[in-house]
């Protein structure tokens, strides 16, 4: 059975289609991460599988439950930890634990036993009576994520949540997705870095403009763009001036500029690079630095949408 | 099972919350307080007041061939040591004038009195200019002026009634008839008893007179005044700060949308009624946990009668019906808890001041009055007012009944607005 199975799923405001026939799914047990730059209609995927948003058309399934027709069922099977910080900073961690937990429906020696257990796996057993509001925003993150625990629910949600925070608690987190995953937890991952993607995913979907434009393994994915390389090329001028002799270049496939920096895919760097240099020359462009990078999933977006991933 | 772990949740918080408690129970507190330091201390039974140190030099001898038993002096000498003065009034005797004097000079009296040797004889001539002495320590206002009025107003009477000796006697005389000593007696006690009535009659109470201080240890009724006052004055803070609470508390539901704790409590399996309950009998637990604090304290503190128990009940369910509906209506209608300042300020105070809520004390117009018919604070004032006069519950049915409607049709329009607002 999937765990999270999305179909044809839409929504639209007014005349804005933000998510538009969405259809993924993800087994029992991986990580499924949704990959896409700052408004694909990752977060709308995501508040509509949650049971925030309604769909105007299509449905999704958690662990079998449809989330507009059984929406309690689907989220008693399911953890969100939002993009935001939700929690009370006037209340303690653990105080914070213990309501969430009684939201899910637990309680007494069952309730009490389980905030222990999580706060041993966000790491803050020793900071579990202090208010929240006094955390620093990696612990917060982290309180936030255990809240979404507390029911150990079959199906974990986590919509960006390594967004502004530092490198240690960064890395905590991703350990903690992985720890969950190692236990069998299903986690479909919202993120723009496509390194988090790279590392935690089993499968990938990634999402433009309201659409999920590919979808498989991280492999499967890379190899959607053959051997190709990335080159970013920046210059002493105008990128317009050589960007049209490039284009035309043997080997070139894809070319793009964006604040000065001109992007190609290219089949063979070694082969390419020299001829990039003598058209530059051509039309008195001087080439002031140039970064080669190995085929990934910054690549493969750039190669099914002509931009990169951060635009 | 859910909606009280919400509304405990919810409670939790306030009573961290330091500017809610400051405006639930420390402003009305301390509002209520000033107003008893203020005007209080006037009528209030604690507060003490100096007594007046008189020393009184009696002079006054009868005269030869006098029809008196006793000369007049002695009258105005016994009106200082009266039982019904001694309280506020210390009165000794002195020698002479010169003692009287060195006593004022030395401040060890604030008043002296002297009647002098031939206050009887010229009373009997009918001589109405007899001078009788008051001095006075320079330092001291209240207490010579009170020594003399009481000197002046049984003057008065002396005068007049030795205007009423002097007719009587003449015409006695013209018949060939004497006024004996039995029958000056009879003709005072006759003329003090008209004069008597007659200054009731004009000043409408027999406390007013003549120059009857009541002792403020003493005074019963001043000190129900005072409650009366001071229950008034904590009845507009109550409900004015009660409805604060209610549309305040009910804010938290703005606060948890913009904190995005409101939509993580939706992607639980908690369903939306069972949230909106929750935060609904928060609000509902914390105007009557405020009410309840609020009365007791104004019990111990000001001494406040709130009424009869199952009035008093009556009074606060009423409140917390009416308080809550139009914090529900009120919080509905706004958009961001930025919103609310000046929604509350505004609008909390305008109805406020139109239910009267800030003049319980003062007589208003009729029209000013009725306006409090259109506000649910009106309406919670009149129940109380009526508990506070210790009327029964059966009395207050109407005001309630009022206030349990119009808290029902608020909150249900509110109710309505924020579940059409988080469907």
């Amino acid at each position: 059975m999937n765990a999270i199975e999305v179909k044809n799923l839409k929504k639209s405001f007014g005349d804005l289609q933000a998510v538009q026939g969405a259809s993924f799914k993800a087994e029992a047990g991986e990580v499924l991460s949704l990959l896409g730059p700052n408004g694909a209609g990752k977060s709308t995927t995501i508040l509509m599988i949650s049971g925030l948003l309604v769909p105007t058309e299509g449905d999704a399934s958690i662990m079998g439950h449809s989330v507009t027709k059984e929406p309690e069922a689907a989220k008693a099977s399911l953890g969100v930890v939002p993009q935001d910080i939700a929690l009370y900073p006037d209340l303690s961690a653990r105080e914070n634990l213990v309501f969430w937990g009684k939201m899910y429906g637990l309680r007494g020696a069952a309730l009490k036993s389980r905030v222990d257990e999580v706060l041993d796996i966000i790491g803050l057993a020793d900071r579990q009576k202090d208010h929240v509001g006094k955390f620093s925003g990696g612990m917060k993150r982290r309180v936030n994520i255990g809240a979404a625990l507390l029911h150990k629910p079959a199906v974990i949600i986590m919509d960006e949540p390594t967004v502004g925070i530092d490198p240690q608690s960064r890395r905590h987190i991703l350990d903690n997705v992985i720890e969950l995953n190692q236990k069998g937890m299903t986690v479909l991952y919202t993120t723009h870095y496509m390194e988090e993607a790279a590392e935690l995913s089993n499968h990938i979907a990634i999402m433009d403009k309201g659409r999920v434009i590919a979808y498989g393994t991280h492999a499967e994915l890379i190899k959607m763009v053959g051997e190709q390389t990335r080159i970013d090329v920046t210059l002493n001028t105008e990128a317009e001036k050589v960007l049209s002799v490039w284009r035309a270049t043997e080997g070139v496939s894809k070319i793009d500029s964006t604040d000065g920096k001109v992007t190609a895919l290219v089949d063979d760097s070694n082969r390419v690079l020299p001829r990039l240099f003598d058209a530059a020359s051509k039309v008195n462009v001087r080439i002031t630095s140039v970064d080669i990078q190995e085929p990934n999933l910054e690549t493969v977006f750039l190669h099914l949408t002509g931009r990169a991933l951060r635009d | 099972m859910k909606i009280i772990d919400i509304a405990f949740k919810d409670l939790t918080r306030s009573t961290r919350n330091m500017f809610l408690i400051g405006m639930t129970l420390a402003a009305p507190l301390l509002i209520t307080g000033l107003m008893y330091f203020a005007f209080g201390s006037m009528t209030s039974g604690d507060v003490s007041m100096t007594a007046i140190k008189v020393g009184v030099v009696n002079a006054d001898v009868m005269p030869a061939d006098s029809p008196l038993e006793v000369p007049l002096g002695g009258n105005i000498r016994s009106m200082f040591f009266d039982d019904s003065v001694k309280s506020w009034i210390t009165a000794n005797d002195y020698a002479d004038e010169a003692a009287v004097r060195a006593a004022v000079d030395a401040q060890e009296i604030g008043v002296a009195v002297i009647i002098p040797k031939t206050f009887t004889e010229e009373y009997l001539a009918g001589k109405m200019d007899t001078a009788i002495t008051i001095l006075q320590d320079p330092t001291l206002t209240i207490g010579p002026t009170v020594v003399r009025d009481m000197v002046t107003s049984l003057l008065d009477g002396v005068a007049g009634s030795g205007i009423t000796y002097k007719i009587v006697n003449e015409r006695m005389e013209a018949n060939g008839q004497a006024l004996g000593p039995t029958g000056i007696s009879v003709l005072f006690e006759r003329y003090s008893k008209w004069y008597t009535d007659f200054q009731r009659a004009m000043f409408h109470t027999p406390e007013k007179a003549a120059l009857v201080v009541t002792s403020p240890a003493a005074g019963g009724e001043s000190s129900d005044s005072t409650q009366n006052m001071m229950g008034l004055v904590m009845v507009g803070q109550l409900i004015f700060f009660s409805f604060f609470t209610g549309a305040y508390a009910m804010m938290s539901i703005l606060e948890e949308s913009e904190e995005g704790t409101l939509a993580r409590m939706f992607t639980t399996p908690t369903n939306r009624t069972t949230i909106l309950a929750g935060k609904f009998l928060a609000v509902f637990l914390t105007v009557i946990l405020q009410g309840v604090v609020l009365m007791i304290a104004g019990r111990f503190i000001f001494n406040i009668n709130w009424g009869e128990p199952d009035s008093v009940a009556l009074g606060l369910f009423g409140q917390m019906f009416a308080a809550v509906g139009l914090g529900v209506l009120l919080v509905s209608f706004i958009k961001t808890s930025k919103q609310a300042g000046p929604v509350f300020g505004g609008g909390l105070t305008m109805l406020g001041m139109i239910s009267g809520l800030f003049t319980t004390n003062i007589q208003l117009p009729d029209a000013f009055n009725a306006m409090g018919n259109f506000t649910p604070q009106g309406w919670v004032l009149k129940a109380w007012r009526l508990s506070l006069a210790g009327q029964p519950a059966i009395e207050m049915l109407v005001p309630f009944i009022v206030l349990v409607v119009m808290g029902i049709v608020m909150f249900a329009f509110g109710a309505m607005m924020f579940r059409k607002r988080f469907a």
